[in-house]
């Protein structure tokens, strides 16, 4: 069973592993925050959090990069080493592979052209439910309970 | 008015998805894409068919950082109804979920509380037997 302050170190490593912006990036100092071996805090992190420190980190990078893209005029480079990369090779690479594109191309896709108090477009931060509304006429919402 | 949808928001739909079909036992009910997102929904098996969960994408920064603080503080999001709390609590515990919350009697309810690997806790609890 993990106690409360076991949880708690875990969050807040969490935190760090999405806060953590300076090369190198250290798994091993991470966990000894939480007060932990670096094999259980892998193994633990990914058994309550459903993906491993690195592929959490890796999300967590290309999350905050696609919103300084779309917020603000930081360079691609500045975007980079924004969210902890010190290569812009290897964030285009993690970046495309995860996005489908590369973070010039989305910014030019998602960035409104002519906003003056830039924001995230609704379609990237759905409501509460909201997606509800977004359901095309097409699908069957009623009767595809038969699908698996 | 009817209550025929709840939700609860998660990381990654994909793998909420399978947490909650293969490792809990719902049934997949909806999966329309939307946009970047999917509206996805499940059932329970043995319970409601026409009550249905969403897994909503957590994508809101607001939502996520609602859901971080719960999580930190050890509540629970969502709560599900089970006949033997020991013996699913076993079965999770074999598929590698982890408790925060082992089961035990609180008042006159059986509870224990999970994580669902998609960033909330969950509590389970089974309500008292008939003549119990």
């Amino acid at each position: 069973m993990i106690r409360p302050e076991l949880l708690s170190r875990l969050c807040n490593a969490r935190d760090l592993l999405r806060d953590w912006q300076d090369e190198p990036f250290s798994i091993s100092y991470v966990a000894r925050t939480s007060g932990l071996t670096r094999f259980h805090f892998v193994r633990l992190f990914k058994a309550i959090f459903g993906e491993t420190p690195h592929q959490y980190r890796s999300r967590a990078q290309v999350e905050r990069a696609k919103q300084l893209l779309i917020l603000t005029d930081l360079s691609i480079t500045e975007v980079c080493m924004s969210v902890g990369f010190s290569s812009l090779g290897s964030f285009s690479a993690l970046f495309s592979r995860r996005v489908g594109m590369p973070p010039s191309e989305f910014r030019r896709s998602y960035r409104p052209s002519l906003a003056p108090e830039r924001e995230l477009p609704a379609s990237l931060i759905p409501g509460c439910l909201s997606l509800m509304a977004g359901i095309s006429e097409k699908s069957n919402f009623r009767e595809d309970k038969s699908e698996t | 008015m009817k209550i025929k949808l709840s939700s609860i928001m998660v990381e990654n739909q994909a793998s909420a998805l399978a947490f909650y079909t293969d490792v809990l036992g719902f049934k997949k009910s909806k999966d329309i894409p939307v946009g970047e997102f999917r509206w996805l929904t499940v059932v329970s098996p043995d319970g409601y068919p026409d009550v249905e969960l969403v897994l909503e994408p957590n994508a809101n920064p607001a939502a996520r950082a609602f859901q971080e603080a719960m999580f930190k503080q050890g509540i629970p999001l969502a709560a599900f109804e089970v006949e033997d709390i020991e013996a699913e609590a076993k079965r999770l515990k074999r598929n590698g979920v982890k408790f925060t919350a082992d089961p035990k009697q609180q008042g006159p309810m059986k509870l224990a509380i999970f994580s669902d690997t998609c960033g909330n806790l969950v509590q389970m609890y089974q309500p008292p037997q008939n003549g119990a």
